[in-house]
């Protein structure tokens, strides 16, 4: 018994088996989690070494290149690159897309363990960090505070940060920007000179002073009781009456040598909000939670969170990714909806009844729905790529129930009851449904086989429009015609409304089956002109490809910015906050389209995770902005940027900037850039090119800028010790340099408890004595003798530059210069621009000069993508070989493929846009699609033949009768697609190149296929008819 | 008793049924899928991809008294829908056992 067969004798069970595959796929709906993009695993690990006191040379020598040469054997490897700080090294091990991360740390983790004993002795252990998408914030909150400022950073750590670490799902919350709280013991060293104290003696007093001792525990009577001595302060001002000596029989108090101020950290990142001090909350999620449901979580704790903190302390946010997220994922929704009317709309005035409308748009929900269960199964998210596919799918699932009903309708108006007519007309079409199916899955099977990074985004639209056309076909061969069965009626009568809507549509579409029939008789009797002018048709498209550009992904508006100022290095925090601030106040009237404008400036804490990650320092200057929504505002992001790189550049103070469209994330939100990799061992030679090849990126039309990866010889002083003078005093660098860094930079004697909270204590010479070179030359040593010697006669104070981190990318020195696209220009011609450029600079000969980032990416999936359209094309041949058992007619189908490549040249040419990642897969879609028409000619054209016809009429009748059937499947097809190609939501930029291509290139080659698939059907049938009639001839 | 042999096009199956049944008539032979074609018009049954469609074919003895009804009920049936096809032919039956 066929499938069909018992469908339609079994109405009720195949319906409730529907009824049964939705309601598990609304179930698993419910279930799904929502995000931006398919879970993107993290392919890189970071080896961080601490070597402490090594400059970035000796970084260099003693641990980046024994960690490169061991680590460098590890399997699936793509990059090795590596930065060389002072006191750091960072080996960046970067894995080929698909790589089991986890086997991969293992694997680093042993080679580890074997070069740990050829480390320098002092170096600390390594320490391995994975760093993927992870780890980039999810929601940044911004906190405004006035009178509570000081006490900022308790409040949030106990009011914000702890409630929101107890939410499942939040990973880290830092704290960044708010003022921690520290209690400064500033020395005066004339006081202590005079008194013959030094900053040791008083930290160690003071932490010999602030302790709990627990006594041990003894009886009394016939009870045991605990002893313990409390000696930790309660209160700061306590400090001031410690004893720290006794001087010509008087007792020196802590107050008379030094000052006692309870106040926040000397030096800190400080956050502004729209100019406002105040402090920043980071939010990162655990790997592997749903940023959305994290974030609207803490969005509805904000409210409680609020009004249990100060009055004057205002929360606010900065970013939050589950806003884009969900703005994205809703208009993608709106647009699988729209599609699914228009689709609708197409049926209903091609079919002009509403029953056969129904049954054939039942298929769309029921296969749509059931690509959630796959999505559920397999772990996978709503995303952009699995909602895009749905919308893809849309207009190509009803094509096999239309298939279908045709034919049952063609049996019930010869006559058959509806239900002989539905078995009997399925069971006539159900092959050439299945090879339909088969030449799609075709297509989109192979697109699961994609690496790389491609292959993380189309695995799943390969699986879900595989999965959708599977079930669209079950569907069309059990539920189509149990509902036809069930549904269709001989010669129904129409209402009044009916006639006044159908008549016309029924008379124009009665007129272009004349007007085509006509059509095609002119041309399968003008041939050579047919096809002449189809090869100049394409022959001109292909001349097109020369004024398409190329681009890796589309740059999405995200409605973010990411901006990174530098000072010269070594400005202050303060001068650098007044750049900010005026930075600010000219953007805040110049661009009403701001949203919330953020920034931190200063040199992060060590604790300050996310901080610490991000480059830092005094002279850097890091802001985030938050522009309207994409339907808000008429200036787009690249613009947007564009004009403030121009604002920037007037700053004179300002070094470098860079303006990051997207908020710098990193992906594929980000704007395109090109990187130049320059592979030298000498600073002044990679130098020298590097600049050379940034001016000349500057000049390009196509490049708004270009930025040098190696960061400014740092200027700094150093003291260099006479080891004679020293031996002489009794004294060692160490000794020496310790007296130095304790003045300075303070020790940490003890910590100040309260309410469960720890406090430094600090010490060291008060900020009016430390300001010069001479304060430092006048720090006393003291040695066992307890001698006071200043530095001045050990040593002496000069200033330095020192050598720059030291990067390096497979074992080279490398220096990268990236040039960012400009608006309206495509990654491929700023490359090629580079490229022609770099031939006029002169290279010396030790010095390598190669093109990557992006551009390596784009061309790794670009060539992929097209063996993936090699293949593809190779099985949709096989496929139709098999269906037609001939090697000549699949040929005459592929006459449409050129042509659908007219059609996307055209449509990208006549857009402006560019042949993106995007476009790409769109072409290799098309590749199934198109040939469907193809199918649907040849098939009804041989049918006519072996009815009997002559050639010219089978085609023409062919034709004739079939133009309605592929119209009709052509324009759901567009118009499915439409929706996507004009998408004016947010996140729309990503997929509207691939709806733009589909929706060109099956117009533009179905109008084509019409003509020259019979064109060329003539030409074949008639050489082989002549060819047999010659052989029979030859045998008589 | 006389023999009726009657070829149609398999959606007629149903009809066909149900007129031996009302008329009486238990016993007959079917073929479900039979090849044909008509001797003047209509379509072949070949289920072939240019004539997909296929006949059936049924064999019935019937008693002499039948034979009229069955028939006029089988012309009305093939009249109504003229693109199907529906032929009956009836013959003696000499001996049975």
């Amino acid at each position: 018994m066929s499938l069909y067969a018992t469908a339609v004798k079994k109405p009720i069970t195949t319906a409730l088996c529907f009824v049964a595959v939705v309601i598990i796929g609304l179930f698993s709906l419910t279930r799904l989690s929502i995000d931006l993009l398919p879970d993107i695993e993290t392919n890189t690990i970071m080896v961080l070494t601490a070597y402490p006191g090594a400059s970035a040379a000796d970084i260099e020598t003693n641990v980046t290149k024994i960690m490169e040469n061991t680590l460098n054997t590890v399997s699936d490897l793509k990059d090795i690159t590596s930065k060389s700080k002072e006191n750091l090294s960072i080996v960046t091990l970067e894995f080929e897309y698909g790589t089991d991360i986890d086997v991969a740390t293992n694997d680093v983790r042993d080679k580890i363990d074997m070069i740990r004993s050829v480390l320098p002795d002092n170096s600390d252990t390594p320490v391995l960090f994975k760093f993927g998408t992870d780890d980039i914030p999810i929601l940044i909150l911004s906190v405004t505070a006035e009178e509570s400022m000081p006490g900022l950073y308790k409040i949030l750590d106990d009011k914000v940060a702890n409630p929101l670490k107890r939410i499942s799902g939040v990973g880290a919350v830092s704290i960044s920007g708010a003022p921690e709280r520290e209690i400064q013991v500033y020395c005066d060293p004339q006081k202590l000179e005079a008194y013959n104290l030094t900053v040791e003696a008083i930290s160690a007093i003071i932490a010999q002073e602030n302790l709990n001792t627990p006594g041990g525990s003894f009886d009394i009577g016939s009870n045991t009781y605990n002893l313990r001595v409390e000696g930790e302060f309660t209160d700061p001002k306590q400090l001031n009456d410690i004893v720290v000596g006794v001087y010509d029989g008087r007792t020196i108090y802590l107050r008379d040598v030094a000052r006692i101020t309870d106040t926040v950290k000397e030096r800190e990142q400080e956050a502004y909000n729209d100019g406002r001090r105040g402090g920043m909350i980071i939010i990162q999620k655990q790997s592997g939670a749903n940023s959305v449901n994290i974030s609207n979580e803490v969005m509805k704790r904000l409210p409680a969170i609020q009004a249990s903190l100060p009055s004057d302390v205002k929360l606010g946010i900065i970013v939050n990714t589950s806003t884009n997220i969900e703005n994205t994922i809703d208009s993608l929704v709106e647009t699988v909806l729209i599609t699914f009317i228009i689709v609708m709309l197409v049926v209903l005035v091609f079919l002009g009844r509403w029953r056969a409308t129904i049954i054939i748009i039942i298929t769309i929900p029921i296969s749509l729905i059931a690509s959630f269960c796959y999505l559920l199964i397999s772990g996978n998210t709503l995303n952009i790529i699995s909602l895009s596919s749905l919308s893809i799918a849309i207009g190509m699932v009803v094509d096999d129930a239309i298939v279908v009903l045709e034919n049952v309708t063609n049996h019930i108006e010869r006559g058959s009851a509806p239900k002989q007519a539905a078995v009997h007309g399925t069971n006539e079409v159900a092959i050439s449904v299945i090879a339909s199916t088969l030449t799609m899955l075709a297509v989109f099977l192979p697109l699961t086989l994609i690496t790389g990074m491609a292959g993380i985004l189309f695995r799943q639209l390969g699986w879900i429009v595989s999965i959708i056309m599977i079930i669209s076909t079950i569907a069309a061969l059990s539920l189509t015609p149990m509902l036809c069965s069930q549904l269709l009626r001989l010669n129904p009568k129409h209402g009044r409304l009916h006639k006044i809507f159908f008549t016309p549509i029924e008379k124009a579409l009665d007129a272009l089956d004349r007007g085509y029939a006509r059509l095609l008789t002119w041309a399968v009797h003008h041939r050579a002109v047919v096809v002449i002018s189809a090869i100049l048709i394409f022959g001109g498209s292909v001349m097109l490809t020369k004024v398409i550009p190329t681009e890796f992904f589309p740059t999405q508006d995200n409605a973010r910015i990411g901006i990174n100022i530098e000072l010269p290095i070594g400005t202050r925090t303060e001068i650098s906050r007044d750049v900010a601030l005026r930075v600010v106040k000219e953007f805040q009237e110049k661009y009403p389209e701001i949203k919330t404008l953020n920034f931190t400036v200063g040199q992060a804490d060590t604790d300050n995770t996310f901080g610490s990650i991000q480059t830092n320092g005094t002279h850097y200057i890091s802001m985030n902005i938050d522009l309207l929504s994409v339907g808000d505002r008429e200036r787009g992001l690249l613009e947007i940027c564009e004009s403030m790189r121009q604002d920037l550049k007037k700053y004179v103070e300002i070094k470098t900037f860079k303006v990051l469209a997207g908020g710098g994330t990193g992906g594929m939100a980000s704007q395109a850039s090109v990187d130049v990799e320059i592979y030298g061992y000498d600073f002044a030679t990679t130098d020298r090119v590097a600049k050379e090849i940034q001016q000349a990126m500057e000049q390009m039309k196509s490049c708004s800028g270009a930025n040098i990866s190696r960061e400014d010889y740092i200027p700094e002083y150093q003291v260099d010790f006479d080891r004679e003078k020293l031996a002489l005093h009794g004294l060692n660098v160490a000794t020496a340099s310790s007296y130095l860094r304790n003045r300075i930079n303070g020790t940490t004697s003890s910590y100040y408890r309260e309410d469960g909270d720890e406090y430094d204590i600090t010490v060291r010479y008060a900020p009016e004595f430390r300001q010069s070179v001479e304060d430092l030359e006048n720090v006393l040593v003291y040695n066992n003798e307890g001698k006071g010697i200043r530095i001045r006669e050990l040593g002496t104070v000069v200033e330095r530059l020192t050598p720059p981190t030291i990067e390096r990318k497979n074992r080279e020195r490398v220096v990268t210069v990236t040039g960012y696209v400009a608006p309206g220009a495509a990654l491929g011609t700023l490359a090629e621009e580079i490229n022609a450029k770099l031939k006029d600079i002169e290279i010396p000969s030790e010095v390598s000069v190669t093109l990557s980032g992006l551009l390596e990416d784009q061309q790794d999936i670009f060539f992929d993508l097209y063996i993936l359209a090699a293949m593809i094309i190779l099985l949709v041949f096989i496929v139709l070989a098999a269906q037609f058992e001939s090697l000549t007619y699949p040929f005459i189908i592929m006459f449409s493929l050129p042509f659908a490549f007219t059609g996307v040249f055209l449509g990208l040419a006549v857009t402006g846009t560019p042949l993106s990642v995007m476009a790409l897969i769109g072409l290799i879609m098309l590749a199934g699609i198109v040939v469907k028409n193809g199918i649907v000619l040849i098939d009804y054209t041989n049918l006519n033949r072996e009815r009997g016809y002559s050639i010219t009429h089978s085609v023409i009748h062919a034709g004739r009768s079939r133009l309605r059937p592929v119209l009709m499947t052509t324009l759901t097809t567009v118009f499915g697609m439409i929706p996507m190609a004009i998408g004016t939501g947010e996140g729309s930029e990503m997929w509207r190149p691939m709806g733009m291509t589909v929706a060109w290139g099956l117009s533009v080659s179905t109008l084509i296929t019409l003509l020259i698939v019979p064109v060329a059907y003539t030409i074949f049938a008639k050489n082989g008819v002549l060819i047999s009639r010659r052989k029979r001839a030859k045998n008589q | 008793m006389k023999a009726i042999f009657i070829a149609f096009d398999q959606a007629h199956y149903e009809d066909v049924y149900s007129i031996l049944t009302h008329d009486n008539c238990r016993g007959f032979t079917y073929w479900q899928d039979v090849q044909g074609r008509g001797s003047k018009s209509g379509e072949p049954h070949y289920g072939s991809h240019a004539w997909p469609s296929m006949n059936s074919a049924i064999l019935t003895m019937v008693e002499d008294d039948r034979v009229p009804l069955v028939l006029k009920a089988l012309h009305t049936l093939d009249e109504s829908k003229p693109a199907l096809g529906l032929r009956a032919f009836v013959w003696s039956i000499e001996k049975a056992i």
